[in-house]
């Protein structure tokens, strides 16, 4: 990162932060994040982590916040049954429903108090981004679900209006689950307007004993635009997250996910299908610490490159003394689907203690030729023959989103970014 | 129906067809058996159209095309039916599916509108009765975790919902148990018909007790050697290849 930038970033602060609301970050800790920022630099492909993510958007971006404007919105997918959804522009709350059972949605830009910021960069090994997130949001959402909420679903859709460049947007959540709550949170981001936008999302996952979130991160942003995500996870003692994200949009996307399971018990399921064409870089990074006994965590990633696409996942786990007893699993697999596209599979080990299982296998290969000439001999098209095998490729990380419509939706648009060919929408 | 002509064809440089000269009139059944290796799954594989194989001389006629001009895809839409010494298993890619797609792409390429989804699903349940195949089977992966004889009851499966002009079945009969032998062998005896022909690949003259074949041949080292009645069969399970390994030379 050149100073150059980092020089435009921090006059761009200056000159925005008079504005930048109060109640969802105070601004002695805005000016911290951007000195801690400056102090580090901006990521660089140089670094062991960012070495496969697609930086050059983040180099050009005008990092203030997009100014509000008169944005024609893009036709969002069709709600899902029984789920509350909430819709935000350029990471502000639009629009979504009152209070629900158990749960509370507060979303911080117009109805937050000073007290209700919050911040969880100090826990980050990789914080960067965050730290960028903190200096510029212009909202939060603030979750918090009681043991006794009774709601399916919230569905929170970020869409991204602004191009890049009239500036960044910010989308930021917290979702709290207290002790024994349960929910399931579909994250959807998607583009809008000419697709160019520039999005660097922060998230905040707690939860406390025996909460169980099912959080399903979709990806779909514009096909110019750039989507960079840190989320950050705190698992108590028999806690469990399933966190799924589907990745098949923007020309760069990279996310970095930090999960602790710091309570005994504590279970992490992540699950990631990225599916990258043409000059598309999809990258993500995704660190588990087992800090206390009989933790466990299952990482399955299946990513496909076609074209000149690039493709990676880095995934790494690290097993703290204190950790006995724990299993890890990491199932990584990519797809190369082009003779100039790239996969890269990373998996990363660090065990400092004994009794535990851990189990990892990497593969990138190709379309396997016989099942591709199994098929051609059943008289199905080679296009066809291919994106079935393709599909079917991404159905270990596709069959685990429960929510049948959702599976459904996510499916139907694979298929159609897969193949215009009707054959295979007419399999599903 | 077919007829091969001096076929010769090689895989990564090394001859495995030498000449191999063979006739499958329509209407007729005929077994081709032969010692390991001397490429009777090659002969298929080539039939089938599948890449690797360069042929270097002779002809395929099917029906009075050239079949060897066709692609894979098309040679299946055309009637061609490949049951696969090893079939292979496709995780994510649901058998009943597959097997609809199948359906469909043929209809298409004959000009027939796509089939109907409950009298498919009726034929099918059917003809999987006929097989012994629970039905459970059809909402999974493409022969994902079958066993070695739910595969090749899978193949025949195909086949009789596919009902190809030409069905060459390479070991079908390999790995099936006593009752298994018997409900494939009816099922390609259903097949049977005066504008269908069945080429039989095997190692066992058992098959041919239920499957009462037209005509045997004996191919050895890329050729057809010998070629009789049925009563070549139990000749082979009498005295073995080694009388008919000098006829290759
Ligand atoms: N890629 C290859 N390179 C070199 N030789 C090959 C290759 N593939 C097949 N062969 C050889 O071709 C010959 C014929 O093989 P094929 O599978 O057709 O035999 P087969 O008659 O079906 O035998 P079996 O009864 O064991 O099934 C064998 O000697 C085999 O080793
Ligand atoms: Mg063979």
């Amino acid at each position: 990162m050149s100073s150059a930038a980092l020089t435009r970033l921090r006059d761009e602060y200056l000159a925005r932060c008079p504005t930048l609301p109060e109640s969802v970050i105070g601004a002695s800790r805005r000016s911290a994040a951007i000195e801690a920022l400056c102090a580090q630099g901006l990521p660089s492909t140089r670094e062991e982590n960012w070495r496969y993510t697609n930086l050059r958007l983040l180099e050009r971006a005008r990092f203030a916040p997009a100014p509000e404007a008169e944005h024609s919105l893009p036709a969002l997918p069709a709600p899902l049954p029984g789920f509350a959804r909430y819709v935000f522009v350029d990471g502000e709350f639009r629009c979504g429903a009152d209070d629900l059972p158990g749960v509370s949605v507060r979303t911080l830009r117009t109805s937050g108090s000073a007290g209700e910021a919050w911040e969880f960069t100090a826990q980050l090994p990789e914080s960067r981004l965050a730290l960028l997130n903190e200096a510029f949001a212009t909202d939060a959402a603030t979750i918090d679900v009681r043991r006794d909420a009774t709601t399916e679903g919230i569905e929170l859709v970020f869409i991204a209006a602004s191009g890049a460049q009239s500036g960044a947007c910010y989308p930021r959540v917290r979702l709290a689950l207290q002790s024994g709550a349960q929910l399931t949170v579909v994250e959807r981001h998607v583009g809008a307007g000419e697709g160019s936008s520039l999005v660097n999302s922060a998230v905040r996952v707690e939860l406390a004993e025996q909460a169980h979130l099912r959080h399903y991160r979709v990806q779909k942003c514009g096909a110019r635009a750039a989507w960079f995500d840190t989320l950050s996870a705190e698992l108590s003692r028999d806690a469990r997250y399933e966190l799924l994200l589907v990745s098949t949009a923007a020309l760069a996307a990279r996310s970095t996910v930090h999960a602790r399971l710091s309570g005994p018990g504590a279970e992490l399921a992540l699950s990631a299908a990225a599916l990258g064409e043409g000059q598309q870089s999809l990258d993500m990074y995704a660190m588990s610490e087992h800090l206390a006994a009989r933790t466990r965590t299952q990482q399955t990633f299946r990513g496909i490159a076609s074209d000149r696409a690039r493709v990676a996942f880095n995934g790494k786990i690290v097993v703290h003394e204190q950790a006995r007893g724990t299993d890890s699993r990491q199932s990584l697999r990519g797809l190369l689907a082009g003779a100039q596209a790239e996969i890269d599979l990373r998996p990363q080990l660090e065990i400092y203690t004994d009794e535990v299982r851990c189990s990892h296998g990497a593969s990138a290969g190709k379309l396997d030729e016989n099942m591709l000439f199994y098929l051609l001999s059943r008289g199905i098209a080679p296009e066809v023959a291919q994106h079935l095998l393709k599909w079917a490729f991404l159905e270990d990380v596709i069959s685990r989103i429960a929510p049948a419509d959702l599976r459904r939706q996510i499916e139907l648009g694979l298929a159609g970014q897969m193949s215009e060919a009707a054959t295979l929408k007419e399999l599903l | 129906m077919l007829t091969i002509k001096n076929l010769h064809a090689a895989v990564d440089g090394k001859e495995i067809l030498k000449g191999l000269d063979l006739e499958v009139p329509a209407g007729e059944v005929h077994a081709v058996m032969g010692p390991n290796g001397s490429g009777k799954s090659t002969l298929a594989h080539v039939l089938a159209g599948r890449p690797g194989y360069t042929i270097t001389s002779g002809t395929v006629t099917f029906n009075g095309r050239d079949l060897l001009a066709l692609s894979p895809e098309e040679r299946a839409r055309e009637g061609v039916f490949l049951g696969f010494q090893y079939p292979v298993e496709i995780p994510g890619v649901n058998n009943v599916y597959l097997l609809k797609a199948a359906v469909n792409a043929a209809r298409k390429h004959r000009g027939l509108p796509e089939v109907d989804a409950f009298e498919f699903l009726t034929l099918v349940r059917e003809k999987m009765r006929l097989m012994r195949m629970d039905e459970s089977m059809l909402s999974r992966g493409v022969n994902e975790g079958f066993s070695g004889g739910e595969k090749k009851r899978n193949e025949i499966l195909q086949m009789l919902v596919l009902e190809p002009a030409l069905a060459v079945l390479d070991e079908t009969d390999s790995g099936l148990d006593i009752d298994a032998l018997k409900v494939v062998a009816n099922g390609v005896n259903t097949l049977r018909s005066p504008h269908r022909s069945q080429v039989l690949v095997t190692h066992y003259q058992r098959l041919l007790e239920h499957i009462v074949p037209d005509r045997v041949h004996v191919l050895v080292k890329g050729r057809i050697v010998r070629s009789g009645d049925r009563t070549l069969a139990l000749e082979l399970e009498q005295r073995g290849y080694d009388w008919l390994l000098g006829e290759a030379a």
